[in-house]
């Protein structure tokens, strides 16, 4: 039973890591970027849940639209936190201190919002069926195994995080733009003397990793429901799987995240699911005592 | 190029910018079942209480006429202390609804003013939540409170206490606040008071239940999870724990606590967590394949939305409030609630609710008395004189139900009982009794 326990717990920690993978690689695209500790980035996770809930039940769209708009208010959204958040401040040469209260500003009056349009309630994703009732937009079915079971989401998870985390760093390692990005992460003042538009880049890496953060809000809302505070934590998540990981790439973040989730998992083999966040931190704080630059980054020079 | 680029950009966030506005003004006006609640909440939050004849004179039907005797002219300064921020949002939000529901009724049936004024404890933050609670006796110069969360109340409990405020805890009850000057508690002690029963109705029920998985939270109920529910258990069937997982308040992710469950084997599971983190529980215990009976110890619709389907396999024991209960003080705080907001009344804002009613009618004993109404100290000694309400739990079609506070340790008896979910909503399977500790846990089941 022991072995069968060992498992499930990795197969969920397997399911639990790759979303933070997701998390990781849309924290670390935009703070590798930008060096902007973007706690705000809870606020592209939310937008794309409340987006595809809102415009389901209220415009009728059906799942693969109602899906859409969510992820584009993601994308709108972070734009708006960026444009009218952050270029002001950097416009008058604001400190990364400034950009991260701005950030956390905006991350603790975002929910306060929700709360006030949207109510206090949990909202499930609900799509309208041909008998035009509201039901269940996404029928979540449970694969077993013997003492392992999985569900749709669960594979989606896994599925979803990897080709977004291998599509995001080939673009970044192997397109034009995506060495934009690596020279203005690089060398800032070098990169703007060939001619690399900072505002330019940092529009593209905002709009991708508030993308990639608002397909992981709409796996929480067609997992559970969207509430408006659904996305602290998991931004949180984020920033632990970059740190952990290692600042600077985005695979290590990737891989951090998926560690963390193993460790989450697995820890509750021998400790009582209470001491997980004592182990998630515990992890964090032992890695960066022994490997400032993380698990898998590298040193500075 | 400069310019152009501008504009572009400009035009990104002026379209981005309309977007952001109209979805925030359209998503009040949505008229989907989902979200009518939660947008028009908001929004009749602003309109006042029917001040119809039918609500006015409903109350005073079963509260008798309003005038003088009845706190007319009296104000009464009214603290809450509710989580109106944070994960539990949703609670301060149903309490303090319930409570202006109240007020308003009462102002209307020739009762006293009830102002009132909400402070915020961040969702059970403990050195905010006293701070709140000085502020509101020194600037607001409060009679009574409503508190809310078990830790908080607990830690107002002093004060309160010195400063004189008659208090009324109708959400996170506990052992903790037991006996405490000026604080009682209007809400069955969350796990420990159904306890017995609903062990005794699950040992009924499945009879060759000999083993229990037992989950709940580091916060609430720790007594009952550590103490109380094994020794009933081992005296109703014989049988042993045979896993115990206590998780943060607030957990999100249980599909580690439900491989552990799963892996132990029980025949019953029962939960002393509450809110949203029942409704993540129960669903990743049936994904997980875990086929056998949960019971626990609230309903919240929040959590049925979360759970979904896996939730009509949930049964759970609590003192429920039931919108259905042709109790005729209920069927009159339905149809006014309704009329105000929009949607049904739920457990927690009836609690408080009934408080402001409490409130009054220790008012109205007070000025029969010849005492002064804003006096807390002078409210206590008519509550301990006669410590049994009107409440809308409990009674019939004819008449009103009774709630009783015990004098000497300020806790409440309401009905109770133990419920099944069918599609979704609550169906009473068996009543049930608190019974004194070490009691045989048979005795806590109501002869149907």
């Amino acid at each position: 039973m022991q072995f069968e326990l060992l498992a499930q717990l990795i197969v969920s920690g397997i399911v639990l890591g790759s979303f933070y993978a997701l998390l990781g690689v849309s924290f670390g695209l935009v703070y590798q970027t930008s060096k902007i500790f973007h706690l705000a980035n809870a606020i592209p996770f939310a937008a794309a849940a409340y987006g595809a809930v809102w415009s389901a039940s209220t415009l009728r769209f059906p799942l693969w639209l109602a899906l859409i708009f969510g992820l584009l208010m993601a994308v709108i959204f972070g734009l708006l936190i960026l444009v009218l958040g952050y270029f002001p401040v950097m416009a008058r040469n604001g400190t990364l201190l400034a950009l991260f209260l701005v950030s956390l500003g905006i991350s603790v009056a975002f929910p306060n919002l929700l709360q006030i349009v949207f109510g206090t309630e949990n909202i499930p994703l609900k799509t309208y069926g041909a008998d035009g009732e509201l039901g269940s937009a996404f029928d979540n079915n449970v694969y077993t195994w013997g003492f392992v079971t999985i569900t749709t989401i669960d594979i989606l998870k896994i599925v979803v995080a990897w080709l977004v985390v291998f599509g995001v760093v080939l673009f970044v390692n192997r397109t034009r733009f995506g060495r934009s990005i690596t020279a203005l992460r690089t060398n800032p003042t070098m990169a703007a003397a060939v001619g690399i538009s900072t505002k330019t880049v940092y529009i593209v890496v905002f709009a991708l990793g508030s993308l990639i953060a608002g397909i992981a809000g709409l796996f929480v809302a067609a997992e559970f429901v969207a509430n408006p505070i659904m996305a602290i934590q998991w931004t949180l998540i984020g920033f632990i799987a970059v740190f952990f990981g290692g600042i600077g790439s985005l695979l290590a973040a990737s891989v951090g995240g998926l560690i963390l989730g193993l460790l989450s998992s697995l820890s509750s083999l021998y400790l009582g699911v209470q001491w997980t966040p004592v182990v998630v931190f515990g992890a964090l704080f032992i890695t960066l005592l022994v490997r400032p630059q993380g698990l898998l980054g590298k040193a500075a020079v | 190029m400069k310019r152009s680029n501008i504009g572009r950009k400009g035009a990104v966030v002026s379209l981005a910018l309309g977007v952001a506005i109209l979805l925030a003004s359209c998503s009040s006006d949505t008229a989907t079942e989902e979200t009518t609640a939660a947008a028009e909440t908001s929004a009749a939050a602003e309109s006042e209480a029917p001040a119809t004849d039918a609500a006015g004179n409903c109350i005073n039907d079963i509260f008798g006429a309003g005038g003088p005797e009845a706190g007319e002219g009296v104000v009464i300064n009214n603290g809450m202390l509710l989580a109106m921020t944070g994960a539990g949002s949703f609670f301060g939000e149903v309490m303090s609804k319930g409570s202006e529901l109240a007020a308003e009724q009462i102002l209307a049936a020739g009762g006293p003013e009830f102002k009132t004024s909400i402070a915020d404890h961040k969702n059970g933050d403990v050195p905010t939540a006293i701070t709140e609670t000085k502020r509101l006796i020194s600037q607001d110069d409060i009679v009574t409170l409503q508190t809310s969360y078990g830790a908080p109340s607990e830690a107002i409990a002093p004060i309160i206490a010195e400063a004189g405020v008659l208090t009324l805890n109708g959400g996170g009850s506990s052992p903790g606040q037991l006996s405490k000057d000026f604080l009682w508690q209007n809400r069955m002690l969350y796990a420990e008071d159904p306890n017995a029963g609903a062990l005794a109705w699950i040992n009924a029920t499945y009879p060759d239940a000999k083993t229990i998985a037992l989950i709940g939270t580091m916060e609430n109920g720790v007594g009952t999870f550590n103490e109380s529910a094994p020794a009933n258990w081992a005296a109703l069937t014989g049988g042993t724990v045979v896993a115990a997982e206590q998780h943060d308040v607030g957990a999100t992710d249980f599909k580690a606590l439900a491989s552990k469950i799963k892996a132990a084997n029980p025949d019953v599971i029962m939960s002393f967590s509450f809110g949203d983190d029942v409704g993540y529980q129960v669903k990743a215990l049936r994904e997980a394949g875990v086929t056998v009976p949960i019971i626990g110890d609230e309903f919240t619709q929040q959590a049925a939305e979360i759970a979904g389907a896996s939730y009509d396999t949930f049964n759970f024991a609590t003192d429920f409030y039931n919108v259905d209960n042709p109790n005729p003080w209920n069927v009159c705080y339905v149809e006014a609630h309704r009329a105000k907001y929009g949607n049904d009344p739920e457990y927690y804002g009836s609690n408080y609710y009934e408080q402001v009613f409490i409130f009054w009618e220790l008012v109205k004993r007070v000025i029969a008395a010849g005492g002064d109404p804003a006096d807390a100290g002078q409210l206590q000694a008519a509550l301990v004189a006669d410590p049994s309400f009107k409440s809308v739990y409990g009674g019939d079609e004819a008449t009103v139900g009774i709630a009783t506070f015990d004098a000497n340790d300020h806790s409440i008896s309401k009905p109770m009982g133990v419920f099944s979910v069918v599609d979704g909503k609550p169906v009473l399977e068996q009543e049930i009794v608190k019974i004194a500790p070490g009691a045989d846990p048979k005795t806590a089941l109501v002869a149907k």
